[in-house]
């Protein structure tokens, strides 16, 4: 009797030829398998000494050890953090990167950063998805034009690209936008900053996780800090739940939890660690083609290459070390969006999630080393700007770690400004940024 | 999920309706003998606890009063002075 369907058919060809079965089965052999999956870094001892030592293996920290292991050829170096890799901020940014900051030291930075991310694409040899489809920032009040107008003299001063649009300008741009006088707050016009996009933020964090791991660094995941060692003035090691490990240089770099950290070593910052939220509509197609932002709504949007709407929303206004979403920004985003891009309207949201911004109150980060305590360096207050700063900021940290010297660029980053009252001048208004604002 | 406190004049409500007003830090320093850095650590510096703690707060979106409470900032939720959920 003839098989009747294809099981049958092959188990009466295995069976009447045992022979075939040889050639359908792959091969045993692990290297000639196609199947065979690398893990981009391996598990690492767990050494009692290193030359330097990242609390947080998000993007600053792993970039640090890839620029100190790369660069200054300090391979003795290890990244502790507590969940996995890329578990912060790293993973929970909406993955927006751009140059059109208010103060001139930082958009130098972020500028470096910016130009950075081709280069370390083709380093790590790890695609990140880099998309610079430009970003625009909608204002919608005369003050906010006149905000606009300090930010894009602060851009094209300092050679970056950005200019002034007329709303009739941003319509073109975005066609989907609606520009009419129907709305809470109609759009004057906008801020158009070409070089900016979006970056895969997994793939960045995975990359440089990777590229570090290649030349020497140990990732220790599922390691929890519990103290921070200080012996006459200078930094001795940190403990862990996996041990204590002496180190003469100790970075912090551990996002929103940042404040925690620099407490067990008797360090109090001007930071709020505020919960931010951000969420996905389902897939759509190619639709909008830039990062759209808008201060007015608190609202900031783009569609990944997936096809999903990202956006992002204000931060909750009260400190939090939760990743805990609320209604309240469902709400908000919806309405918000419907109103600045109404094909929106009906689109479902598919995912949630939320991060801790480590907020300053002149909305700068907070780079600094050696003081108070020698050997103890800080990477925080990075607020809601980690993620397209990270790569840049590892560069410039490594070189500060591997001279104690702090580099020309990371100057106005002292944390000795807030009590000197020189602030960045990266607010619009007072210095005092807080949940309240 | 959503949060709560509770106000003293109006009860359990919301906590969209009121507005953070800073952790606790004592009275504010004298004038005699301040210094920039002093000034600092008074208005600018946080103890950003990861636990319960004390802290102002004001009903904005309702009677208006200011009123301290305890809460825990590792889960978001109001707590007694012992950190126990209230």
């Amino acid at each position: 009797m003839l098989p009747k369907n294809y099981i049958d058919i092959f188990c009466f060809i295995v069976l009447e030829n045992p022979l075939v079965l040889i050639c359908i089965l792959p091969s045993t052999k692990e290297e000639d398998s196609p199947m065979k999956l690398e893990r981009l870094w391996g598990a690492s001892p767990f050494r009692s000494s290193y030359d330097a030592v990242m609390i947080g293996g998000g993007i600053h920290g792993l970039a640090t050890a890839y620029f100190l292991a790369k660069e200054h050829n300090m391979r003795n170096v290890a990244v502790i953090e507590r969940k996995y890799v890329g578990f912060g901020g790293s993973g929970r940014n909406t993955a927006i990167v751009r140059a059109n900051q208010r103060s001139q030291g930082n958009v130098r930075l972020y500028d470096e950063g910016l130009k950075l991310w081709a280069t370390l694409i083709r380093d790590l040899d790890f695609n990140m998805m880099f998309y610079n489809c430009g970003n625009l920032n909608t204002f919608h009040s005369e003050g906010a034009l006149g905000a606009a107008r300090l930010a894009v003299s602060t851009a094209q001063l300092s050679g970056v690209k950005s200019e002034l649009l007329d709303r009739k300008q941003c319509k073109e741009l975005i066609p989907v936008l609606n520009i009419e006088d129907n709305i809470k707050y109609p759009i004057l016009g906008g801020m158009y900053h070409p070089p900016g996009g979006i970056v895969r933020h997994d793939a960045v964090a995975w990359g440089l996780a990777k590229g570090a791991a290649r030349y020497g660094v140990h990732i220790h995941q599922n390691t929890e800090v519990t103290g921070i060692d200080v012996e006459n003035g200078k930094i001795a090691g940190i403990r862990t739940d996996r041990g204590t490990i002496k180190s003469p240089r100790v970075l912090i770099c551990a996002g929103g939890w940042g404040a925690l950290l620099a407490q067990m070593a008797g360090i109090e910052l001007p930071l709020h660690p505020l919960t931010i939220q951000a969420m996905v509509t389902q897939p759509l197609k190619p639709v909008l083609h830039h990062v759209i932002s808008s201060g007015a709504y608190h609202v900031y949007a783009n569609q990944t290459l997936k096809g999903e709407i990202a956006t992002g929303a204000h931060m909750d206004p009260w400190p939090n070390y939760t990743t805990n979403t609320t209604p309240h920004y469902f709400k908000h985003q919806a309405e918000a969006l419907v109103e600045l891009l109404p094909f929106l309207r009906g689109v479902k949201f598919m995912r949630h999630w939320a991060g801790i911004a480590d907020m300053t109150p002149d909305m700068a980060p907070i780079l600094h080393g050696n003081d108070p305590i020698e050997g103890l360096y800080l990477d925080v207050g990075w607020g809601y700007f980690g993620f397209k700063s990270g790569p840049i900021t590892g560069k410039y940290m490594a070189q500060y770690i591997a001279d104690a010297k702090r580099p020309e660029i990371l100057k106005p980053f002292s944390l000795r400004r807030f009590e000197e009252f020189r602030h960045t001048g990266e607010t619009a208004g007072a210095f005092s940024y807080g949940p309240w604002n | 999920m959503s949060y709560t406190i509770t106000c003293p004049i109006c009860g359990k409500r919301d906590l969209y309706e009121f507005r953070f007003g800073n952790e606790e830090r004592g009275p504010a320093p004298d004038h005699e003998g301040l210094t920039p850095r002093s000034y600092s650590e008074a208005v600018q510096m946080h103890k950003a606890v990861g636990g319960p703690q004390k802290e102002w707060w004001y009903h904005r979106d309702g009677c208006g009063v200011w009123f301290t409470i305890w809460r825990d900032t590792l889960t978001g939720r109001e707590t007694d002075e012992s950190g126990e959920i209230s």
